[in-house]
């Protein structure tokens, strides 16, 4: 029997219900990861830390879940010749330089504004970038619907691509060519984003879909392949400093395995565009999630004058909006599948 | 959900993989304070976590994928999948 004590400034007491938290959590979160190619560390982060677990053990643990598991979903989508692994390797590298600016605005805003600053620009941008992204693709999916469900490049990356600046890089899977120059604002915006939020899909996915051209298929599956990437490349960082709980991250991987290859299974049962469609629904939601918890670095801030009261009640709202898109996230891709399972696929001749 | 043609159903490896997955997570939880501790010392330590998730992901990832199959949820083929449009011919040296 274990007789070692954890250090309790770092690691919780596991109960039933954190374990059971964790793995149904995972398990969604592995679920959306698969189908969208990110998510589910918006969700997991917070609610370890309303387990009690310190910031940084709840950032690290996420992201020593997370690379293995997007490396599972990677290999299933790669088997339905969906991952491009050129296009994954070439937005990791400057997601990775991203990654690294990033963390220095981050700093630069700490050192001016102090962490109630910081934290309020985490949040503003985050609702920023989620409401007019989100809101994009929201609006790009019902016109795909609408046309019948076919996937076209967008007007801007047809035109990038006819520009050619050395070097031109072919992507097979994709079926693109386009210069490397304009792969790496996606990658870079995609590192600042999961450097600010934690979350680089959801600027990497619509950016490999909108600027480069990839069809979300394709973007959504090369994105776990980024996610692994930076998601080790993280861990190591993290690890090194002994951040890692190695217990919360098993469970969560319990539960994750299990959903990534659901969600990865899932795409293989919906039109193209419902990526989108539940891409863009959890990123509104999320935004509205972030909203409602920006009052409380305004009151630290002293520029608005809200109770404890409220600001407690609107945590927990804010948190419950978190699960909330999660859920529905998955319950869309349930549905789907579910509707999809039922139409008769045609005979190959 | 749809199967693909003669499909058989994993079964035995479901289980095979179930035991191995079970039996790690045993022995992961049963040392978990132990465990955590040597792996929250930092510097050359943190080889621990990460050779460790990649075992635990292989065994269970391998019986979730299997589970999943044994229940009759398997991708589905895509009808008469449509060509990715290539990118137009040209002369080069390195594309």
């Amino acid at each position: 029997m274990e007789t070692l004590l954890l250090d309790t400034s770092k690691f919780i007491e596991l109960n039933f219900q954190a374990v059971g938290f964790l793995f149904i959590v995972g398990f969604i979160g592995g679920l959306v990861s698969g189908f969208i190619g990110s998510g589910g560390a918006f969700v997991l982060t917070p609610g370890m830390m309303s387990l009690g677990v310190p910031g940084t053990v709840a950032v690290a643990s996420n992201m020593c879940h997370k690379f293995p598991k997007a490396l599972v979903g990677a290999i299933k989508r790669f088997r339905y010749g969906q991952v491009d692994i050129k296009l994954g390797l070439i937005t990791a590298a400057s997601a990775g330089v991203g990654v690294q600016i990033g963390i220095m605005i981050q700093r630069a805003i700490l050192d001016r504004w102090g962490q109630a600053g910081s934290d309020l620009y985490v949040s503003l941008s985050f609702v920023a970038v989620l409401v007019i992204v989100g809101g994009y693709i929201m609006m790009d999916a019902v016109k795909c619907a609408r046309c019948g469900g076919e996937e076209k490049p967008s007007s801007l990356a047809q035109r990038l691509q006819k520009i050619e600046i050395w070097p031109m890089i072919t992507f097979k899977t994709s079926g693109l060519r386009i210069s490397l120059w304009f792969t790496i604002p996606v990658g870079l915006a995609t590192g600042m984003l999961a450097a600010t939020i934690a979350v680089g899909g959801f600027i990497g996915v619509p950016g490999m879909i909108y600027v480069v051209g990839a069809s979300s298929l394709v973007a959504s599956a090369s994105e776990l392949v980024v996610a692994f990437i930076m998601g080790m490349a993280g861990t190591v960082n993290w690890a090194m400093h002994g951040m890692v709980d190695i217990r919360l991250v098993l469970i969560i991987l319990a539960g994750s395995l299990l959903g990534v290859q659901l969600g990865a299974i899932g795409t293989t049962y919906v039109r193209e565009h419902m990526i989108k469609s539940v891409m863009a629904t959890i990123m509104l939601i999320v935004a509205v999630s972030r909203a409602i918890a920006v009052p409380k670095y305004l009151v630290k801030l002293g520029i608005m004058d809200v109770s404890e009261g409220a600001l407690s009640i609107m945590g927990s709202v804010s948190f419950a909006f978190m699960c909330l898109a999660l859920g529905v996230g998955s319950v869309i891709i349930l549905g789907a599948m579910w509707k999809g399972r039922r139409v008769e696929v045609p005979s190959r001749a | 959900m749809a199967q693909p043609t003669g499909g058989k159903k994993p079964v035995l490896k479901t289980i095979i993989y179930g035991v191995v997955s079970v039996a790690l997570y045993a022995a992961a939880f049963t040392h978990a304070n132990t465990l955590t501790e040597l792996f929250s010392r930092g510097s050359f330590w943190a080889a621990g976590p990460i050779l460790t998730v990649f075992v635990f992901s292989y065994a269970h990832g391998t019986f979730a994928s299997n589970l999943w199959s044994c229940l009759g949820v398997v991708a589905r083929p895509r009808a008469a999948k449509r060509p990715a449009a290539r990118p137009q011919a040209r002369a080069t040296i390195n594309a």
